[in-house]
C-alpha cells in the first residue's frame, strides 16, 4: 500500500510536527481517505483501548474514533441533551461521510459510549458491534474469557477483511505495535526528562497521528523524528512540572494543550492513553491472541474506565506524579463525562491527603476560547512558584 | 356572521386574532404581556375586536381558544391548545405547502413537523438554553445598543460574518464587545450572531427532519437578517408571512372555528368579561 | 410454562372484587415497609448486608448465605418520591460530586455521609458490594464504597449482546465462552461470601432461593402479558414501580413468590372481569426509560388527565433484571443454570436499554399501543443516550405517535413541570387529531 503521509523526510522536524498537527485537527481525516483510495479497508474503534493488532493482521487500518472539533449537525439530532461531545462528533464523522468505515467496534467504557454501537448499528449497514473487554479484571477466569472474546473478534474481522488471519500474521502485527509502543514510550520519556525539548502539544501531534495512519508509517515517522528532537536546542526554563489527567477519551483541543505548555511543563498525562495502554513489549509465543489478552490484564496502564482492584486510580495517579517528578496536577474531565467527573472526587481527595497541589477544570473538544481557564491556571501556577 | 378568536399569551407579548367564517383575519392585536397575564389577554382580545369593528353583542364570537404559556390564564377562553399545535395549524393555513415549521419567539425555538392538514407529526423544542433563540439576538442588541428591528438590516450590510464561539447567551455580550474591541465591524459581528442562531435552529429542525416547504413563524421571523441567513443555510427559501408574529393566535382561532362548525357552544363567559 | 387466562370461578363478584382488587398494591406497600424494617434492624441481629443493584442482584447466592440485599437504587427512588432527595444530593455535591453525574449515586453518597439516615429507616453500611456491569456507573459507585468502607466489592461481569439481534445460545462457542467466565465468577463470589460470613456454602439453600426466583420470574412474565387486556389491568409506570420494588427486594424469598402468585391472580381476575385502573383509558401508551420521581404523582397525572394509560414500560424489562423473559433455573444443576440464567437475563436487561427499538415495534399490535413516550433522564446515560436514535428508528418503521420529553429521576433542578406539561399536552392533542382523522368524524373544515 502506498504511503498516506506526505514526504516529511524532506521537512524539518518542526514542519513535520506541523504536518501532524494539521492532520490531527483535520476533521476530514485525509490519510484515512488515501488508504481507502488505495483500496484499503478501515475498522473504526472507539476509545479507550482496542487490540488494534488483530485488525492490522487482517490487512485493514485500525482507525481510532475519538471525535473531532466539528459541528455535529447531523450527529446532534441522534442524541438528547446532557451528553459528552465526543459521542456526537464521532457519529457526525460517519454520518457526514468524512470517514467511511467497514466496521465499527466499541467497548462499554461508560454508560454513554456503550450506546454508541447500537446507534451506529441503526444508521449504517456495516457491522457495528461491541467488544466486551473484561470488567472483572480480578477474576482468575478473565484471561481465558478475553482470549475467547478476541477469538470471536478475530472471526468478525476476518469476515469483513474477506481473509483469515494466521497466528504468524498476528505475531508480525504484535511486533509492529510493540515497536510503536516502544517509540511512544521514548517520546514520553523525552517529554518527562527534557520537557524543554518537547512540549505536550507537539508530543501529542506526533502521537495522535498514529491513530489515523498505518502503524508502520507511524513507526518510521517517530524513528525519524525522535533523534532530531533529542538534538533540539531548547534550554530548561524555570517552569512547574505538571501531570495532566482527564484526557483518556474526549480530547482537549490542541490549542488548550498549547496554551498550558506556554507556562508549564506537562511531563506526563493520560492523553490518548489507549494508544499506550500496554506498558511493555508483548512477548509473542505460540498463542498471540492469548498473549494479547494477558497483556491487557497484566501489563497495562490505568484509567477511570477500567476497574481493577490492583490499580486504584488515585494510587496510580500519585505514582505517576512521583515517577514524573511533578509538583502539581491538572485534574480535568470532559464536560458531561461521568467516569471522569466521578474520578475527580477521588483524585482530589487523594491529592489533598498527600498535600499535592492541583487545579481542577472541565473542557470540551470543541471549545475555542480559553481566556478564562488560562488566567486561572496561570494564577494557580504563579502561586505555587512564588509561595 | 360568527367569528372565532385565538389569544396567544407569550412570555413577553400577547397576541389576539379574530377570524371570520371564511377564515380571513378581520382583527388582530399585540400587547406586552407584563405581569398580569389575564389582563393582557383581555386587552389584546378587546383591541382585536375593535380593530375588526366587531361588536360582540350583535355578532358573535362563537368560540375563543387560548394558547401560549399563559393559556390557562385566559379565563374568558373556552378551551386551551398548546402553541405547538397552534403554530403548526396556523402555518399550514397560511402556506398550505408547509411540512416543517420553525417558530422562534422571545424565549424558545420550536421545530414542528406537520401534515398537509396541519396535524402535528413530531416536534422538538430548544428550551434548555437560549442559545438558538430570539434571546441570543436580544442579548446582541443590548450589547451593541441597536434596536431589535434594526438587527436584521444591519447584519445584512455585511458579507463576512465573524464566527461567534460562545454558546451561552449570558456570555454572548462579553464576546461581542471583545470582538468589537478587536476592531471587528458591527455588521460582521451581527451577521455572525445571526449565523449562530440559525445554526442551532437547523440542528433542532434536523431532529424532526427538514421537509419542504419550511415556514418560519414567531416574532423573530420579522428579522430580515434571520430570514436571509436561514434561506442561505437551508439552500432554499422559507415561507414568511407578514403575520408570522400572530401565527400561534391564528392557529388557535382556527381550532376555535373547528369547534364552532362542529356545533359546540362555548362555556358562559360573559361574567368573566363583565 | 405459560398459564392461560381462566375465568375466576365461584365467589360472588362483589366480595371477590373488594378483597382482590387493589390487593397487590396494598400488600406490596406493606411488605416494602417490612423489608426496610428488616434492613434497619439487621445490625442488631449481627446480620450481614450487601449493596446490590436491580440489574443482576445475585440475590439467590446472597440469600443462600442469609445476606440481606440492600438496593441503593431503591433507596434513591424513595428519597425522590418523598421529596428529600435534594438535601442528600446537595451534600454529595458539597463533598465534590459534579452536578452532571447520576443523581442516584449522589443521593446515596449523601445517605452514607449521614450514617444511613433515610426516610424508610436506617440503612446499614455494607459488608460487601456485588454488582454486574449492566450499568458502568455501578462500578464507579462501588469504588466509592470501597474507599469509604474498605469492604470487598465484587464485579460480576456479564458479557452482553455484541450487536442488535445477535443473541448467542447454549452450545454456541461464544455463548459457552461467556458462560464459563460467569460460572467461574460465581464460584469466586461464593468464596467471597464464605469469607465474609464465615459460613459454608449451602447448595440446597441456593436451590431454595432459585426456586422462589423461578416462581417470581414466571409470574413476572405473565404479569407483563396481562396488560394486553383492554382496559389495561395496571399502570406500568406507577403500579409498575411497586411491583419492581417487590421483584427486587424480595427476589429469591418465599414472600416474593407468594406476592407475585397473588398478584397474577388479582390481575387475571381483573382481566377476566374487564376491571382496569382507576382512570379512564382513552389512549394506550408505552413508556421508555425511568420515571420522573421528583414529581411522580404529578407526572403520572399529566398523562391520566388525558386518558393516557401506560400499558407497558421498558422499565419493567431492564429494572427487573430481565425477569420479563420468564427464565427459570434448572434446580438439578443450580450453579451451571445460574451462570446460564444470569447471562441470559442480565444480557436481556442491557438489550432492553440499548436495543429496545425492535421490542417496542413488536409490542405495538399485541398491546394496542397508540403512542410511545420516551423519557430520557439527565442522570442515566445508560438508558437515555440511545433513546433519540431509537425513536427515529421506531418512527421510520411504524407510524405510531411518539413523545420525547427529558427530565430527571432524582434531580428536581432538571425537572420543569411546565415544560413537561406543555409537551405532554401537545402530544395528546396530536393523538386526538390523529384519532379523529382515522375515524373520520369530527370537524372537517378549518383547513385550508
Amino acid at each position: 500500500m502506498p504511503a498516506v503521509l506526505d514526504d516529511y523526510q524532506s521537512m524539518s522536524v518542526e514542519e513535520a510536527i506541523g504536518m501532524c498537527r494539521d492532520l490531527v485537527e483535520d476533521p476530514d481525516f485525509p490519510t484515512v481517505q488515501r488508504w481507502r483510495d488505495a483500496g484499503g479497508k478501515v475498522v473504526g474503534h472507539f476509545q479507550v483501548y482496542f487490540p488494534e493488532e488483530i485488525v492490522h493482521a487482517a490487512g485493514m487500518m485500525p482507525f481510532k474514533v475519538r471525535g473531532a472539533p466539528v459541528e455535529a449537525r447531523q450527529g446532534e439530532s441522534h442524541f438528547g441533551s446532557y451528553l459528552c461531545s465526543i459521542l456526537k462528533t464521532s457519529l457526525e464523522l460517519a454520518l457526514s461521510g468524512r470517514v467511511t468505515l467497514d466496521m465499527f467496534v466499541s467497548h462499554p467504557i461508560c454508560d454513554s459510549a456503550r450506546n454508541l454501537a447500537a446507534v451506529f448499528g441503526r444508521n449504517f449497514e456495516y457491522p457495528c458491534e461491541i467488544l466486551y473487554l473484561p470488567q472483572n479484571a480480578n477474576s482468575a477466569h478473565a484471561s481465558t474469557y478475553l482470549r475467547g472474546e478476541y477469538a470471536r473478534l478475530t472471526r468478525e474481522v476476518e469476515a469483513v477483511a474477506g481473509r483469515s488471519i494466521t497466528p504468524e500474521q498476528l505475531r508480525v502485527s504484535v511486533g509492529v505495535f510493540n515497536e510503536n509502543r516502544r517509540l511512544l514510550r521514548e517520546l514520553y520519556e523525552i517529554k518527562r526528562e527534557t520537557p524543554w525539548l518537547l512540549s505536550v502539544d507537539r508530543a501529542y501531534c506526533l502521537m495522535a497521528v498514529g491513530g489515523m495512519i498505518p502503524r508502520e508509517e507511524h513507526n518510521q515517522l517517530l524513528a525519524w523524528a525522535i533523534p532530531q528532537i533529542r538534538k533540539g536546542s531548547g534550554t530548561p526554563q524555570d517552569r512547574m512540572r505538571l501531570v495532566f489527567a482527564g484526557g483518556f477519551c474526549e480530547q482537549p483541543p490542541l490549542d488548550l494543550l498549547h496554551t498550558i505548555s506556554q507556562f508549564s511543563y506537562v511531563v506526563d498525562d493520560d492523553l490518548l492513553v489507549g494508544l499506550r495502554w500496554i506498558l511493555d513489549d508483548i512477548p509473542v509465543g505460540e498463542d498471540p491472541l492469548g498473549d494479547l489478552a494477558e497483556a491487557y490484564l497484566e501489563n497495562s496502564s490505568y484509567s477511570p474506565v477500567q476497574h481493577d482492584l490492583r490499580k486504584p486510580k488515585e494510587q496510580m495517579l500519585l505514582e505517576q506524579i512521583k515517577d514524573a517528578s511533578a509538583g502539581a496536577a491538572i485534574i480535568t474531565a470532559a464536560k458531561m463525562c461521568e467516569p471522569g467527573l466521578d474520578e475527580v472526587v477521588a483524585y482530589t481527595k487523594a491529592l489533598d491527603d498527600e498535600g499535592i497541589p492541583y487545579f481542577v477544570s472541565e473542557f470540551e473538544e470543541r471549545m475555542t476560547n480559553f481566556d478564562s481557564l488560562q488566567i486561572q491556571l496561570e494564577t494557580f501556577i504563579e502561586n505555587l512558584l512564588f509561595a | 356572521m360568527t367569528y372565532a378568536a385565538g389569544v396567544d399569551v407569550g412570555s413577553t407579548q400577547t397576541k389576539a386574532v379574530i377570524l371570520d367564517e371564511d377564515l380571513q383575519i378581520v382583527g388582530r392585536a399585540l400587547v406586552s404581556t407584563g405581569s398580569n397575564v389575564t389582563v393582557a389577554a383581555e386587552t389584546a382580545y378587546e383591541m382585536a375586536l375593535q380593530q375588526g369593528n366587531i361588536h360582540e353583542e350583535e355578532e358573535g364570537v362563537g368560540f375563543i381558544v387560548g394558547t401560549g404559556y399563559g393559556r390557562y390564564k385566559v379565563t374568558f377562553g373556552d378551551a386551551q391548545t398548546t402553541e405547538i399545535s397552534c403554530h403548526g395549524r396556523g402555518a399550514v393555513h397560511m402556506f398550505p405547502g408547509t411540512r416543517t415549521v420553525v417558530d422562534m419567539g422571545g424565549q424558545d425555538t420550536k421545530a414542528i413537523k406537520v401534515s398537509s392538514t396541519g396535524e402535528i407529526l413530531d416536534f422538538f423544542m430548544n428550551d434548555k438554553c437560549a442559545a438558538g433563540t430570539g434571546r441570543f439576538l436580544g442579548a446582541a442588541a443590548m450589547a451593541l445598543d441597536i434596536p431589535l428591528d434594526q438587527l436584521g438590516p444591519t447584519a445584512l450590510l455585511s458579507s463576512k460574518p465573524v464566527k461567534i464561539t460562545t454558546t451561552c447567551t449570558v456570555f454572548a455580550d462579553g464576546e461581542i464587545l471583545s470582538l468589537i474591541g478587536k476592531g471587528k465591524k458591527v455588521e460582521d459581528v451581527l451577521l455572525g450572531v445571526h449565523h449562530s442562531v440559525v445554526s442551532r435552529s437547523i440542528g433542532l429542525l434536523s431532529r424532526v427532519g427538514i421537509e419542504r416547504e419550511v415556514t418560519f413563524t414567531g416574532g423573530v421571523a420579522c428579522n430580515v437578517g434571520m430570514v436571509s441567513v436561514l434561506n442561505q443555510e437551508l439552500g432554499f427559501e422559507v415561507n414568511v408571512s407578514e403575520d408570522s408574529h400572530y401565527m400561534g393566535a391564528v392557529g388557535a382561532a382556527l381550532f376555535a372555528m373547528d369547534r364552532i362548525v362542529a356545533g359546540r357552544s362555548p362555556a358562559r363567559r360573559s361574567e368573566a368579561m363583565a | 410454562m405459560s398459564s392461560t387466562t381462566q375465568l375466576i370461578p365461584s365467589a360472588p363478584a362483589d366480595k371477590k372484587e373488594t378483597s382482590i382488587v387493589g390487593r397487590g398494591n396494598k400488600e406490596g406497600n406493606r411488605l416494602f415497609r417490612e423489608w426496610y424494617g428488616e434492613l434497619t434492624s439487621a445490625p442488631e441481629r449481627k446480620e450481614h448486608s450487601a449493596y446490590v443493584f436491580v440489574m443482576g442482584s445475585l440475590a439467590e447466592i446472597l440469600r443462600s448465605f442469609d445476606i440481606h440485599t440492600i438496593f441503593p437504587e431503591i433507596n434513591g427512588l424513595q428519597q425522590a418520591v418523598r421529596h428529600v432527595a435534594d438535601d442528600y444530593i446537595g451534600q454529595a455535591e458539597d463533598y465534590g460530586f459534579s452536578a452532571d453525574v447520576c443523581g442516584y449515586v449522589k443521593a446515596d453518597v449523601g445517605l452514607q455521609l449521614r450514617g444511613g439516615d433515610h426516610p424508610m429507616g436506617k440503612i446499614p453500611p455494607p459488608s460487601l458490594a456485588v454488582y454486574t456491569n449492566a450499568c458502568n456507573t455501578y462500578v464507579k459507585w462501588a469504588e466509592i464504597w470501597e474507599r469509604m468502607y474498605h469492604v470487598p466489592t465484587f464485579t460480576m461481569d456479564i458479557p452482553g449482546s455484541r450487536a442488535a439481534g445477535r443473541l448467542t445460545w447454549p452450545g454456541q462457542v461464544d455463548f459457552e465462552n461467556d458462560r464459563k467466565y460467569v460460572a467461574g465468577q460465581i464460584n469466586e463470589l461464593i468464596k467471597l461470601c464464605e469469607q465474609v460470613t464465615g459460613r459454608s456454602f449451602d447448595i440446597d439453600k441456593l436451590r431454595e432461593t432459585m426456586a422462589h426466583t423461578n416462581t417470581m420470574s414466571r409470574k413476572w412474565k405473565r404479569l407483563i402479558e396481562l396488560n394486553k387486556s383492554t382496559p389495561a389491568v395496571y399502570n406500568a409506570v406507577t403500579d409498575g414501580t411497586v411491583f419492581l420494588g417487590m421483584m427486587n427486594g424480595y427476589r429469591g424469598r418465599p414472600e416474593g413468590a407468594k406476592y407475585f402468585t397473588d398478584l397474577v391472580e388479582e390481575m387475571e381476575y381483573k382481566a377476566a372481569n374487564g376491571i382496569g385502573t382507576p382512570f379512564e383509558e382513552k389512549y394506550r401508551l408505552a413508556f421508555v426509560g425511568v420515571p420522573c420521581y421528583p414529581i411522580f404523582r404529578r407526572f403520572s397525572e399529566m398523562f391520566t388527565e388525558w386518558g393516557g394509560s401506560f400499558v407497558g414500560s421498558s422499565y419493567l424489562w431492564f429494572a427487573s433484571g430481565g425477569a420479563n423473559l420468564g427464565y427459570e433455573y434448572d434446580l438439578d444443576h443450580p450453579l451451571e443454570s445460574l451462570a446460564e440464567g444470569l447471562l441470559v437475563t442480565v444480557r436481556d436487561s442491557m438489550d432492553s436499554m440499548f436495543y429496545s427499538d425492535k421490542n417496542l415495534i413488536d409490542m405495538i399490535e399485541p398491546y394496542g399501543i397508540d403512542g410511545i413516550v420516551y423519557h430520557p433522564i439527565k442522570s442515566c446515560r445508560t438508558v437515555s443516550t440511545g433513546l433519540a436514535d431509537n425513536r427515529r428508528a421506531v418512527m421510520e418503521a411504524t407510524d405510531v405517535a411518539t413523545l420525547f420529553v427529558e427530565s430527571d429521576h432524582m434531580d428536581k433542578r432538571v425537572v420543569s413541570e411546565a415544560q413537561l406539561k406543555n409537551r405532554v399536552d401537545a402530544f395528546f392533542e396530536g393523538l386526538a387529531t390523529r384519532r379523529q382523522r382515522l375515524t373520520s368524524t369530527g370537524p372537517q373544515n378549518g383547513r385550508a
